[in-house]
């Protein structure tokens, strides 16, 4: 496997959770491992601002006694470190009270392989990876653009045994990188950005390439105001957008009563046959007829481990042709409701129309091309309201066509109105988020009616 | 078991076992003190001799304790160590970093060799090299002053204190509650090629609770969180808090919240109260002025600034009733602390960022002041673990009290027609040049003939930051000061998160845009007779 921190490996986490989990007293327990090696490195104004690495472990230890539990966490994997850990944590969970939700640690189950290490990427040296920024920055530089950008090399791995004899050991390679361009006179502003598991596939040219174009057609920006109006949102707005939905599909807040659900599905069920189960938003039209999520770990574009805390993770379609298919259900909430546990999804998959970004401009008449959003935050947990903005390369469309650079807007919607109103979609891609780390391959969408609540005088 | 029971049950066993809890913890950073100087030779030596101009040595310990309960079960209970050290070199102009959790003399070495070889791969393609100021050398010791230090409190007393809360307010008719406390303490060690060696500790801790009301008929709920900001304090500030009486009010306010009606969108003149307002200074006044964002460092990130270099001392950014200070000295205030990880002294620079509403001056980290003209930094540098590169981070950023010490939030209230009293903070956004923002808040109280009549919902403030600032036209005295803050402000790539205070008076604004959060939804409300019933003309979506 190439160059790895202590604790990557199969066996090393294995012998350092049997070292842990030998050391417990209490009736159960469960320890989990997570090992990286990182390499972050760093630009700003076309010059590497700071390149860092560093080897880091965590070890998770949960010890239960019955029903009461505690947790603690270390990066020190000493003997003495471990067995102060244990009879810490252990000297805790004694004192807490009987948590009535408490379950015992997961049975083991049958895992699939997962597919998220590159022997490539990890083989990767410091010096490799300066290798990758340079001609980004160079490219940069040429094009008389200020950039900035991150790439981050992460190798790791991790690894949850327990007590009832589980173990599992996922190992993950990524290469993260982002970059903005800025024009000089500050009024033009692109962003582009990829994740790959292997190294091999990494573009960073053609990502640059993506940031200065953005930057320099974005200079000068119109002012066109706000309103509810047809948007073009690209794959990097989409993610972020769809994993504030999916974060959300819980059932239990739904159960009790303090779901966006709640009364999205109440005025759905409203319109719907008598004899529809109110109880049960599952297998209800919720959303437009084009949405449809799915978490795939197998998916090669962008795959996640093929387990969440021990139960498996498998392909599982969230939403399909906007019919509510799955929902977050926590192991105690599954028995207490005599219904199914569904781990968080790893990563979210959204298949497209399979059009151009041109394509999707072409069918617009009059809107907004959105290329990226930024500093989102729930405004109302009832309609899972957003707010939010728009940055770096905002465009208007007219007549099917790019009509130069507008200013940035905020905006406030739900992503759930998104998946109502979602019209067409393109080509997924994998790319960052802005808020969130799940891996998520998604098309650029057209939406109509989305809420660009006011001007923003950012470039 | 109800929780008189548990309690009796477990004190007597839980006094002597909680006492040794983080024994390991101290001994480690009793072995540091003991040896630190001896062991920052190695690295600093090393990098030295392979030629490295400037470098330094850190090693942080980070142990903290969160709680988490719900109702009347406690869902979490969580310590968490980290102990590892890093070497940052300067190597012909070009900084490279190492980070491990191996402290060994061997590794120190590896460490200070991989800083200075990733420095080095840079040469010969940088445009621009990094220069840095010469710092005074410090030899110091800090330790902030607590009362009673929350790692050694009992398990049993923090946690009963959480469900009595929790009690409180199903008790008072509320369908949820939630509760937690966080409690962290950093020691910090740092030697630097400068001379200096610095051991520093200090703690910070924050409790806070969420209560929930719901109304299954209509498929509506509303929450209210507590308002109980996070302090650089000991388990004193917890134990002396009224929290029993917040939780109460929350279910009241909560209730009051959800039948609310909801607010006619439009100019209003707002008085917002400090559990609002930190937060407003933290985003509109606090990120703005950070000098790395102003230069483009953040661009790909959290973004550059519309507050840029040439604005200095000609800025109007606020009325002339605002002075906003910056400072790493105040009381309870979590970036306190007597060295930043620059290893720049604190003590003595506190400045004003503005100054009766002009912009006065930037928050800086080493190498920085250089760009605007100034000779050093002002003490802004914080890494956020062993293994984070130190960048500029926020110190304690506050509203100045009005001249009249006596004026109350009554008084500023009375001065507004018709308008809204904001308490507690919530939703917030800004834009990444820091010009528009929309923040929400836990409670609106509204306004009318310069008293409280009732409450809004679905209320949100949206403007422009300086435009904001300006319309300004009183503040509380300083009998109506409060700290605010957050514990984990995000910056950076790879992210860190910092502990930052704000204290802040009551404060009016003059015609501020509000929006309706419902109308934003795609929910219509319906105006009746100047105010609204909340009453819904169509669907969502």
């Amino acid at each position: 496997m190439g160059l790895m921190p202590v604790g990557i490996t199969p066996n090393e986490s294995k012998v350092l959770c049997q070292r842990v989990l030998g050391l417990v007293q209490a009736d159960s327990a469960e320890v989990r491992v997570a090992a990286a090696a990182d390499q972050h490195l760093r630009s700003a104004n076309n010059d590497i601002t700071s390149n860092s690495i560093a080897n880091r472990i965590a070890i998770h230890l949960t010890v239960s006694y019955g029903q009461r539990s505690a947790s603690i966490s270390t990066n020190q994997t000493s003997d003495a470190a471990l067995r102060e850990a244990v009879e810490k944590v252990q000297a805790l969970a004694r004192l807490v009270p009987k948590d009535p939700e408490h379950l015992p640690p997961v049975e083991p189950a049958d895992y699939d392989e997962p597919i998220m290490w590159a022997e490539p990427t990890a083989a990767a040296t410091p010096a490799d990876t300066i290798g990758w920024m340079r001609p980004v920055i160079e490219q940069a530089r040429a094009a008389r653009v200020e950039s900035a950008a991150y790439l981050i090399r992460r190798v790791g791995a991790t690894a949850l045994s327990n007590s009832c004899g589980l173990f599992v050991h996922q190992p993950h390679t990524a290469v993260g990188f982002s970059m903005t361009a800025r024009t000089l006179t500050g009024n033009g502003s692109g962003w582009a950005s990829t994740q790959v598991t292997h190294a091999h596939n990494l573009d960073l040219t053609r990502i640059a390439e993506q940031a200065i174009r953005k930057a320099i057609d974005s200079r000068n920006p119109a002012e066109r105001p706000a309103g509810r109006t047809t948007v073009v949102l690209e794959s990097a707005a989409v993610r972020d957008l769809l994993a504030l939905l999916v974060e959300n599909l819980d059932r239990r807040s739904f159960d009790e009563g303090r779901s966006f659900l709640n009364s999205l599905f109440s005025n759905e069920t409203s319109l719907e046959k008598p004899g529809t189960d109110r109880r049960d938003p599952i297998g209800s039209h919720l959303f437009g007829d084009k949405a449809t999520l799915v978490c795939d770990p197998l998916c090669p574009e962008a795959p996640c481990g093929t387990h969440d805390g021990g139960l498996p993770l498998v392909r599982t379609p969230w939403i399909e042709g906007g019919v509510l298919k799955a929902m977050h259900v926590g192991r105690f909430w599954a028995l207490k409701q005599g219904i199914k546990a569904q781990p968080s999804p790893g990563n979210i998959i959204m298949p497209g129309d399979g059009l151009t970004l041109e394509e999707l401009i072409s069918r617009v008449e009059d809107g907004v091309l959105i290329t990226r959003l930024w500093y989102l935050r729930m405004v109302q947990p009832q309609t899972l309201l957003h707010t939010g903005l728009t940055r770096d390369g905002t465009f208007a469309i007219v007549h099917g066509k790019l009509a130069g650079p507008v200013k940035n807007f905020r905006f406030n919607e739900s992503p759930a109105t998104v998946l109502k109103n979602m019209v067409a979609s393109g080509i997924g891609q994998r790319v960052l988020g802005g808020e969130n780390a799940m891996p998520m391959h998604v098309p650029p969408l057209i939406v109509k009616d989305f809420n660009l609540s006011s001007v923003s005088d950012a470039s | 078991m109800n929780r008189r029971d548990w309690m009796k049950r477990t004190t007597a066993a839980g006094l002597s076992l909680i006492a040794n809890r983080w024994q390991r913890s101290m001994a480690e950073a009793a072995s540091v003190n003991d040896h630190f100087i001896r062991l920052a030779d190695i690295p600093l030596n090393k990098a030295t001799s392979l030629g490295a101009s400037f470098a330094d040595f850190h090693i942080m310990q980070t142990d903290s304790e969160s709680l988490f309960a719900r109702e009347q079960m406690v869902q979490g209970v969580v310590a968490e160590s980290t102990f590892g050290c890093s070497v940052r070199v300067l190597v012909d102009g070009a900084w490279g970093f190492a980070a491990s959790d191996d402290r060994s003399e061997e590794s120190l070495v590896q460490l200070a060799e991989s800083a200075v070889a990733i420095a080095r791969a840079q040469g010969g393609w940088r445009r621009r090299p990094v220069e840095i100021e010469i710092l005074p050398a410090f030899n110091g010791r800090w330790e902030q002053p607590i009362e009673v230090d929350p790692f050694a409190v009992a398990l049993e007393e923090k946690i009963g204190r959480l469900l009595a809360i929790n009690q409180a307010a199903t008790g008072s008719g509320a369908t949820f509650c939630s509760s937690h406390l966080s409690q962290v303490r950093e020691r910090k060690w740092l030697a630097n090629t400068f001379g200096s060696h610095i051991e520093q500790s200090r703690v910070r801790i924050f409790p806070g609770a969420s209560v929930t009301v719901t109304d299954p008929r209509k498929n509506e709920f509303a929450t209210r969180a507590s308002f109980s900001p996070p302090r650089g304090a000991g388990y004193e500030y917890f134990r002396d808090l009224d929290c029993i009486g917040d939780a109460r009010l929350a279910v009241e306010q909560a209730r009051e919240k959800m039948v609310a009606p909801s607010v006619v969108a439009g100019k209003l003149d707002l008085v917002i109260a400090p559990s609002n307002l930190w937060l407003t200074i933290h985003e509109t006044v606090g990120h703005p002025t950070e000098l790395d964002r102003a230069m483009g460092f953040e661009a790909n990130y959290a973004g550059t600034s519309f507050c840029t270099p040439d604005k200095l001392d000609t800025l109007r950014y606020g009325s002339e009733h605002v002075t906003i200070g910056a400072d790493r000295t105040a009381l309870n205030g979590l970036s306190t602390i007597a060295y930043d990880d620059d290893g720049v002294e604190t003590a003595g620079r506190e400045f004003a960022i503005i100054d009766r509403g002009v912009f006065r001056n930037f928050q800086m980290a080493l190498g920085q002041a250089a760009w605007i003209g100034r000779t050093s930094s002002n003490g802004c540098a914080y890494a956020d673990s062993f293994e984070a590169f130190p960048i500029q981070r926020m110190p304690n950023i506050s509203l100045k009290p009005g001249p009249d010490p006596s004026v109350t939030v009554q008084d500023l209230i009375a001065g507004v027609e018709d308008g809204i009293y904001i308490e507690g903070n919530n939703s917030w956004s800004i834009d990444q040049q820091r010009y528009n923002f929309q923040f929400t808040g836990q409670v609106f109280h509204k306004i009318h003939h310069g008293k409280l009549v009732g409450m809004y919902r679905d209320v949100a403030y949206q403007g422009n930051s300086v435009d904001f600032w300006n319309a300004c036209d009183g503040l509380g005295g300083e009998k109506t000061y409060e700290l605010g803050g957050a514990f984990n402000c995000g910056k950076g790539q790879p992210g860190q998160a910092a502990p930052v205070s704000h204290g802040a008076v009551p404060a009016r604004f003059r015609q501020i845009n509000v929006l309706n959060t419902s109308d934003e939804a795609g929910n219509k409300t319906v105006a009746s007779n100047g105010n609204c019933n909340g009453g819904k003309l169509g669907q969502w979506g």
